[in-house]
């Protein structure tokens, strides 16, 4: 027992826990009231408001916990009574090797272990030259470091102001008094964006639907945004000579937001959101603190019974026989309008669509993605393939007129094995240059000079066919 | 584990702040969708790589606190795509959905601890005294810089045994990619909440196994359901549907969170020698790193034909979704990490079929051997009148009271009333075999077919629109103008054509 009180202090005393008066308290954000407005393109708006300990006249000011993926040429401070001398961005990073680079020619301590007692002695030495190995001067000796492979400890006695653990922003200002004021630093990055998810569930027999949207925003910036006022734009705002990513850490970026898909009208009604120039603005209810590779979802639009209808689309893309029956496109329809629709505008990202199975629990029927849709679209997805509802598309005869003139007689073979008559929309592409329709047994709505559409009937566990002969001029 | 051997308290994450955190360990109750890959055609299913996906719905009983509190659903699949989970059952109470994909790893441990205090342990290898004091982390980017009492020192330049001990997990850092949401509640409250989400890496497909009678007319038709999961995550006792036909799906990107590794660089280590040393290695990257995907699944035997008296099987239901069709699993079933589990699907005892020799020609030399193709219609009449999921076929024989396998065959979704029709197999004893003539000799195209079997065989032979014979009939279908012709046992046939 005795013994062991003996090694216990033994080793209190080889280790000792001094005083250190250099040491500062663990970090805490240096943020202050921070404001982020979030782009659908990757991108985001950063307004910090923070309380700086100024002296009078000229200092340097260190800007901590800022966007690893800071856009530096893009930062501006702004504080009453101040003036800017120069803004610095430093990478020159903290390593054991930018350590002993800088200690050339300065003295460190080096404190070696003997490998069989264990026992350390403690010598000066003078950093001479570091070129592939450490070459220093000890006493009259000059030796390389650690070239016989014992343990040996290099202690530097301070670190190069230059050189800082993260890539840092450095402001010198000038201010006109002494003491305590608030300072805005803005600045862009990439790395923070966002899109919307919907989640509808559709009664088909009522011809109902219940719209819920969520605001999905998606954190890859390296840096958390804590307790930040959040405002999201709906719309891609300009990156002349694209991103900028000096700390990107191997993440892919967020998709771009895909073209507007879908809208068979756009609307033109106004929604009631808060408005900046041609933008939406979504700002999020409360504060929130967005951590670092966080993905965050709030609730922003929540419609019951709005009237949605399911109809089925086919296209067929040039006068060819097709070897196998295929399916219709099943396309849910809805309006965006405020007298018979969703009444917002909806910003782009993925509607998931769900219907009730014969047991009341939900399942999903297929997703689609839109663009930024205004209020008063007309709307139609594409879901998904309908089991029951095919098309067959054939080459029933092709007759050469003149050597540019061709006749094609199309039949399409439309077959429903659903228990509920259809209307399928048919369209024939293809039909660019001069290609007329002589013939045919159903009337056709020509929607331009390259597409042609048939409204279809097909009964219920039935079929019906349309026939046309096309005349086409090279 | 050399590098950093890091001792940290448990549950200490809960520790900051007045949001309480709640988990959820587990699903109470679960029901899984699986879903077939829409892009995958009839490719067969690929375990190591599963294209389709499915709808989990997991009941969860969560005891909030009042006020704020953070709900942590945990056991989740690793697949999840965040953006598609639903919660319901908490009503208003619900704030924000986070996802957390900030994961506890060396790399990010020292990150997080960046100018916070650590304990500096170093172990004599002579003695093997212990010794510790306290260090700041000053520097991880590149190389990890110390602060201690003595001055500024590197990490593991020295040749000592030495590591960094932390005295927390640092808050936001997590094993596994989390998901939670913020609630408020006046009250405590009980509740039972649905959790509901999209998940990647399932698959499934209709294994269809066909008994050709003897005569060749009839096929006895048994079909599996095949579920796979690639997941990492098993489902237990799961209510089990999956759903046929081809709905679209969008490409999301989801963060599988970063596992990072410590990077431990030193200053240029030149010597004047060649000799080994005992020196360790300035790099020691990986060893630490996190496989987030990857595993493999090893390939299951293939299904096992059906004994042909049993009974009793446990058969999926079908019923119709919107425009998809449903298959439920009537019982409880456990879809396992990284497994393939299968069902019986349906089952036609007679099915009328025909089968048919085909090729199909544009014109040009041909010398090949023609197509066997299975013919029928899904209808009552031929003993069918069911949706026919997408799937493969394996088509046997009974020779002598063996069963021999004829061929394979792939089929896409069929809908009632559809003609099916499946290349099952390479007819090597039916040959076709088309010359072309110059204009001296007229011009035009010969076909012959030889058999050397010892039966007549029905062959179809689809030519171009703008074919003429000189007398033989050809008959106009879909498209194509067909020669049908019973070639005899042993014997040829013969047609000259032009197009």
């Amino acid at each position: 027992m005795r013994a062991l009180i003996l090694l216990v202090s033994a080793m209190a005393v080889a280790a000792p826990i001094a005083a250190q008066p250099m040491i500062p308290v663990p970090s805490q954000t240096a943020q202050g009231d921070i404001a982020v407005t979030i782009y659908n393109n990757n991108r985001a708006l950063i307004e910090d408001k923070r309380q700086l300990d100024l002296p009078a006249g000229r200092s340097r000011q260190e800007f901590r916990d800022v966007s690893a993926q800071i856009e530096p040429a893009t930062v501006t401070l702004n504080g009453r009574g101040i003036g800017i001398v120069e803004q610095n961005f430093d990478f020159d990073l903290l390593s054991p090797a930018a350590l002993m680079q800088k200690a050339v020619g300065q003295t460190v301590t080096l404190v070696r272990t003997n490998p069989a007692t264990g026992a350390e002695t403690r010598e000066r030495a003078h950093i001479l030259a570091v070129n592939g190995g450490v070459v220093m001067q000890i006493g009259d000796r000059i030796e390389v470091l650690r070239d016989d492979g014992i343990p040996a400890r290099v202690i530097f006695d301070k670190v190069p102001e230059t050189l800082r653990p993260r890539p840092t922003l450095s402001v010198t200002l000038n201010a006109d008094g002494g003491g305590r004021r608030p300072v805005t630093l803005t600045y862009l990055t990439p790395g923070l964006g966002w899109a919307a998810d919907y989640v509808a569930l559709f009664d088909e027999a009522n011809g109902r639907m219940d719209v819920q949207g969520w605001i999905t925003l998606t954190n890859t910036s390296g840096t958390p945004y804590v307790n930040a006022s959040t405002l999201l734009v709906a719309g891609a705002v300009g990156n002349a000579g694209g991103g900028y990513d000096r700390y990107n850490r191997g993440y892919p970026p967020p998709p771009p937001p895909p073209p507007p898909d879908g809208i068979y009208r756009p609307g033109t009604e106004t929604a009631g959101r808060e408005r900046l120039g041609d933008f939406y603005l979504y700002p999020l209810p409360e504060r929130t603190t967005i951590a670092d590779k966080q993905t965050k979802q709030v609730s922003f639009l929540d419609v019951s019974n709005t009237p949605a209808a399911r109809g089925y689309e086919f296209h067929n893309g040039w006068l060819s026989t097709a070897d196998q029956a295929q399916s219709v496109y099943s396309v849910l329809r809805f309006s965006s309008s405020r007298a018979q629709g969703l009444g917002d505008a909806l910003p782009a990202g993925i509607i998931r669509v769900y219907q009730r199975d014969a047991r009341g629990n939900p399942q999903f029927v297929g997703e689609h993605r839109i663009g930024h849709t205004p209020m008063g679209s007309e709307i139609g997805l594409a879901t998904g393939q309908a089991f029951d509802i095919k098309v067959r598309s054939i080459v029933e005869e092709r007759t050469r007129m003149s050597s540019s003139r061709w006749r094609t007689r199309m039949r399409y073979t439309l077959t429903n094995a659903s228990p509920k008559p259809v209307t399928v929309d048919l369209f024939q592409g293809g039909l660019w240059g001069d290609t007329r329709i002589v013939d045919e047994s159903l009337k056709s709505d020509r929607l331009s000079a390259d597409e042609t559409r048939w409204r279809v009937a097909v009964p219920a566990n039935g079929e019906a066919s349309v026939t046309a002969t096309f005349d086409t001029r090279h | 584990m050399r590098a950093l051997a890091l001792l940290m308290a448990l549950g200490v994450a809960a520790q900051a702040g007045a949001q309480a955190i709640v988990t959820s360990p587990a699903p109470d109750r679960l029901a899984v969708t699986v879903y077939r890959d829409p892009d995958r055609g009839l490719e067969p299913l690929n375990l190591e790589w599963l294209g389709g996906y499915a709808l989990v719905s997991e009941t969860r009983r969560v005891s909030l606190p009042p006020g704020e509190s953070e709900l942590r659903f945990e056991g989740v699949t690793s697949g999840i795509v965040p953006q598609s989970a639903i919660v319901t059952g908490l009503g208003e109470a619900v704030l924000e959905k986070n996802r957390d994909a900030r994961l506890l790893s060396p790399g990010a441990l020292l990150d997080a601890s960046l100018g916070e205090r650590l304990t500096l342990r170093r172990t004599s290898r002579a003695t093997g005294a212990v010794r510790t004091q306290d260090a700041i982390v000053r520097a991880t980017a590149d190389g990890i810089v110390l602060q201690t009492a003595d001055g500024f020192e590197a990490l593991r330049c020295t040749g000592l045994s030495e590591t960094l001990v932390a005295p927390h997990v640092p808050p936001g850092l997590s094993a596994k990619p989390t998901l939670s949401v913020r609630v408020r509640s006046p009250q405590a409250v009980t509740r039972d909440v649905t959790l509901s989400y999209i998940t990647n890496n399932f698959d499934w497909q209709a294994d269809y196994v066909g008994d050709l009678s003897e005569d060749g007319r009839t096929l006895k038709l048994f079909a599996w359901l095949t579920l796979a999961n690639g997941d990492d995550t098993g489902l237990a006792d799961a209510a089990t549907q999956a759903v046929a036909g081809k709905l679209n799906r969008e490409r999301v990107w989801v963060s599988r969170g970063e596992a990072k590794p410590i990077v431990l660089n030193c200053w240029p280590s030149g010597t004047t020698s060649d000799i080994a040393t005992d020196v360790m290695p300035v790099s020691l990257m990986s060893q630490e790193s996190i496989v987030v995907t990857g595993s493999r699944i090893a390939a299951p035997p293939p299904p096992p034909p059906p004994a042909p008296e049993r009974g009793g099987d446990v058969m999926a239901e079908q019923e119709r979704l919107g425009d998809v069709r449903l298959y439920r699993i009537p019982i409880s079933v456990t879809v396992a990490a990284r497994s393939q589990k299968q069902v019986a699907l349906l089952k036609q005892p007679s099915v009328k079929v025909e089968g048919v020799l085909r090729l199909r020609t544009y014109g040009g030399p041909i010398d090949q051997p023609l197509e066997r193709v299975l013919i029928t219609r899904n209808r009552t009449a031929e003993g069918l009148g069911l949706p026919l999921p997408a799937g493969k076929l394996a088509l046997f024989s009974t020779r002598q009271g063996r069963r021999v396998l004829l061929g394979e065959g792939r089929i896409d979704d069929h809908t009632i009333g559809e003609k099916v029709e499946i290349s099952v197999a390479t007819a090597t004893r039916v040959w076709a075999r088309q010359t072309m003539f110059s204009s001296q000799d007229g011009g035009g195209l010969e076909l012959t077919l030889t058999n050397d079997l010892p039966a007549a065989q029905t062959v179809e032979i689809e030519l171009p629109l703008t074919a003429k014979t000189g007398g033989t009939r050809l008959v106009k279908r879909d498209g194509w103008m067909l020669w049908r012709v019973r070639v005899p046992a042993n014997g040829t046939a013969q047609l000259r054509y032009r197009v």
